[in-house]
């Protein structure tokens, strides 16, 4: 927290403000009428000054980057207010001056730097071009200038970087161009759309340093959009949150996150995970296990004769390899670990989607491969899946997708389906009449809460989750984490949880394991997170997340903000 | 369907077919003359009060001509489309569901029929079978199998790997039900679309059989055989052509804007 910038109160505000939003509103007119996107927006930025603003999916923060750039679709209309950078005003800009005036002045950076990226270009001429259009130097000069700014943003060999592609370099590298485009011209401003989003955790955590370093040395002012409240303490010395088109709270961050006054700020920041809130019941005091897998391994592209006879070298892909794991009777077991380190992978050969190697026993018995899992197995075994819009089949009503597993196993008699049905929308907090809806009907939380009743309707075992937070906004979140956690007390059903989300795994489980590569390189119990003898990945993991303030004034934060 | 007639493609597409399905239904009844009948003292006469769009030259009536053909002509290409369809996305939906070897042993004989051109190959089929409106249909069908089965393979296999798929799989469902309640459903809208679509080019390949004389025999009034028939007079009477020419050309219209229409109406990112 020491690397925050602190706007020096009476020094820098006599200056103008690099960014002045004043009273904007913006509408879009669409078939069915106007439709209020930003209503009454103000925001002010000064030289130096890290805002970030927060809010959910839909809640406009996108729409005012692309305002403040004035790329607009052309259905869009200003209905009131002024942006202002630097004392210019934007919207009366022609079309010429607005094309010099981004890249120059107003800088942006994007979620996914693979798609922001021209894929046919070498990253140092894209970089080199930014500097030709803007700063006139000859592509000479700007190739020179473009590994410099390179070296700045702590890419190793830029002058290798600078001959590739961008399907030659990673996630974290190709955003690390990104932003050396951005700081290139040394624009007033620079907006940030949530630029970590797209990468694993370790990187985004690199790329964070790389911009509070930067912002310190070029004292440009940023806008930093972003959903997640966690990362902002790390960078930001002013927030806005915004909700619904318009701006609910804004403020010093330290204020707005230690006191919040707007009701849906609150709802915010009490929904972030806190390991010290622990949801999780009391573990389980068996010791005998429900589920064990054991030396399960999973290979992809197994290459055919004529494969082999070709390349003598073909070898299959390994998805996970080696992995034991064991869950106890209503217990949860966290698995954590980056994408493609494996853990979707398992959790489908659970479920008889993959063919496995090795040895999964359940409840007493052992299956030797998927083709042996019968009716029983899975029906004990359930999975949810990570995206709501497509866990659920868009043709069928919810009451005929929660019936299905009651048919399906026999669970109640015909006559009794319709009232289950209502039985199980109630107990995931849905109304009953949903059951006559379709899927597109429903938001995606109450998608999540379907697919989960539609699990536990198996009355099972064993739930398997992969990833069913990751696609809702943090509010969301907390709530179906919270039903998933009531519905376990319930039923009694263990509970394998696959996620990225380290706060919200120390809430819920009792163990975790953690994936790297298709390897399990550390399980623990959930109280030994902090302990030494972790794994180094799963220490710079945890180092990687920062724990978010408590809202309550009383506690303090945690050891790891550091 | 109300917001296929929203758009202007999609209006004038419904206007059109039916029009051209009120004519091929009550076409016959409506018809002033009989389309058989011989009038020699008018022989390739321009339209008139008493012949509404003209005479051939054997100064037959050609509106009663025209309307007498819709039944014959629209038949062959709504019974060749659904016939290709069908069969196509049988063999489409058999590949994308097994997948693996009996996948790539279908689509590669279906990618060798694929190569030839499309008209080449019916014609090609029509001289194994012989001439006639069966024949010809039949070989439209064979022509359009391998196109659809593409279409309804790559559609299966769009929805196959969707999260309710797999749910059902993990669900230990049968794979009858996971293919006809979760797979077939979904991948529906694209096999509709192209069927309509298709309805146009079948006409057409019917009309183009017609003319060459591989089609429908004389005297039936089949609008490509229309043509052909009267080509030689087309300096004398160009409405012996124009006529069953354009009522060519507004079927297959009309079904084509239809199709367009209904694939905007099914393709959920070009509604709002």
């Amino acid at each position: 927290m020491s690397n925050r910038i602190r706007t020096d109160d009476a020094g820098s505000k006599i200056e103008r403000p690099v960014l002045d939003v004043s009273h904007y509103s913006m509408l879009y007119d669409t078939e069915a009428g106007p439709v209020t996107a930003l209503d009454d927006v103000s925001l002010k930025i000064w030289r130096g000054e890290t805002h970030a603003l927060v809010g959910e999916s839909g809640s406009g923060k996108s729409t005012l980057a692309w305002a403040i750039t004035r790329y607009m679709a052309d259905n869009a209309r200003d209905t009131n207010g002024a942006i202002l950078l630097s004392g210019e005003d934007m919207i009366g800009k022609s079309r010429w001056d607005l094309e010099a005036l981004r890249g120059k002045r107003i800088a942006m950076v994007f979620q996914d730097p693979s798609s922001s990226l021209n894929p046919s270009m070498r990253l140092g001429d894209q970089l080199a071009e930014v500097l030709v259009r803007h700063r006139g130097m000859t592509w000479d000069q700007a190739r020179t200038e473009g590994e410099a700014a390179l070296d700045r943003t702590g890419i190793a060999k830029p002058k290798e970087m600078m001959q590739r592609y961008p399907h030659e370099a990673s996630g974290g590298e190709k955003q690390r161009v990104v932003i050396a485009m951005a700081f290139a011209c040394n624009p007033e401003l620079i907006i940030f759309d949530e630029p970590t989003t797209a990468l694993d955790i370790l990187t985004a955590n690199q790329i964070l340093d790389l911009f509070v370093r930067l912002r310190e040395e070029t004292g440009v002012a940023a806008l930093y959009i972003t959903h997640d409240l966690g990362l902002v303490a790390r960078i930001a010395s002013t927030v806005s949150v915004i909700h619904k088109g318009s701006i609910v709270e804004r403020g010093d961050l330290s204020k707005v996150f230690a006191a919040p006054e707007h009701p849906y700020t609150r709802k915010l920041l009490a929904a972030l995970p806190r390991p010290e809130d622990r949801l999780a019941l009391p573990a389980p005091e068996t010791d005998a296990p429900l589920f064990e897998a054991r030396d399960v391994g999973v290979k992809y592209n197994t290459p055919g004769w004529l494969t082999r006879i070709l390349d003598s070298n073909a070898a299959p892909l390994w998805g996970a390899r080696h992995i034991s794991l064991d869950v106890r009777p209503g217990e949860l077991l966290g698995i954590v670990g980056e994408s493609g380190s494996g853990k979707s992978t398992i959790a489908k050969a659970a479920t008889g989607l993959n063919p496995y190697e090795g040895e999964i026993r359940f409840d007493g018995r052992t299956f030797p491969s998927r083709d042996d899992f019968d009716r029983q197995y899975r029906r004990e075994v359930q999975i949810v899946f990570q995206h709501p819009d497509a866990s659920l089949n868009p043709r069928e009503t919810i009451g005929g997708i929660l019936s299905r597993p009651l048919k399906l196993y026999g669970l109640v008699s015909r006559g009794r389906v319709a009232a289950r049905v209502r039985e199980l929308l109630e107990m995931v907090l849905l109304p009953a009449d949903y059951a006559n809806r379709y899927p597109h009907q429903l938001s995606g939380g109450e998608k999540q809460r379907v697919a989960i009743a539609r699990a536990f309707a198996a009355e099972p075992k064993l739930v398997i989750c992969d990833e069913i937070t990751a696609a809702l906004d943090v509010s969301v979140q907390a709530a179906v984490a919270r039903l998933l956690v009531n519905l376990q007390k319930r039923s009694g059903a263990a509970c394998i949880f696959i996620t990225h989300d380290l706060n919200l795994i120390r809430q819920l489980a009792h163990r975790i394991v953690v994936f790297q590569r298709g390897a399990l390189v550390d399980a623990f119990d959930v109280a030994d997170a902090g302990t030494p003898d972790r794994h180094p990945y799963t220490r710079a993991l945890l180092d990687a997340v920062p724990v978010p303030h408590s809202v309550d004034l009383s506690a303090d934060p945690m050891e790891s903000l550091t | 369907m109300r917001k296929i007639l929203k758009s202007p493609t999609g209006l004038i597409g419904t206007v059109l077919l039916a029009i051209v399905f009120f004519v091929t239904v009550f076409g016959p009844w409506v018809a002033p003359y009989d389309p058989q009948a011989f009038d020699p003292i008018n022989r390739l006469a321009g339209p008139s009060l008493q012949h509404w769009l003209g005479t051939d030259q054997y100064g037959r009536d050609l509106f009663s001509r025209m309307l007498n053909g819709a039944p014959s002509t629209v038949a062959f290409g709504l019974g060749a489309t659904l016939l290709g369809v069908g069969v196509g996305s049988i063999i489409g939906v058999i590949a994308g569901v097994a997948g693996g070897r009996t996948d790539s042993i279908i689509m590669r004989i279906l990618d060798g029929m694929l190569a030839m051109p499309e008209l080449l190959f019916t014609l090609l089929i029509v001289t194994f079978l012989g001439g006639g409106t069966t024949q010809a249909m039949l070989a439209v069908a064979v022509t359009f199998t391998p196109g659809m089965a593409r279409i309804a393979r790559s559609s299966v296999l769009s929805v196959r790997t969707r999260e309710y798929v797999l749910a059902a799989q993990a669900r230990g469902e049968s794979q009858s039900w996971i293919v006809g309640r979760e797979v077939l459903p979904n991948a529906l809208g694209p096999i509709i679309v192209e069927a309509t679509i298709r309805v146009s080019f079948a006409i057409m390949i019917g009309a183009t059989l017609g003319f060459l004389g591989l089609g429908a025999q004389p005297p039936s009034t089949e609008w490509g055989l229309m043509v052909a028939e009267s080509r030689q007079f087309m300096f004398r009477n160009p409405w012996c052509v124009a006529v069953p020419g354009l009522a060519i050309a507004i079927t297959a219209m009309g079904f084509n804007l239809f199709g367009d229409a209904l694939r905007d109406a099914f393709d959920p990112k070009r509604s709002h």
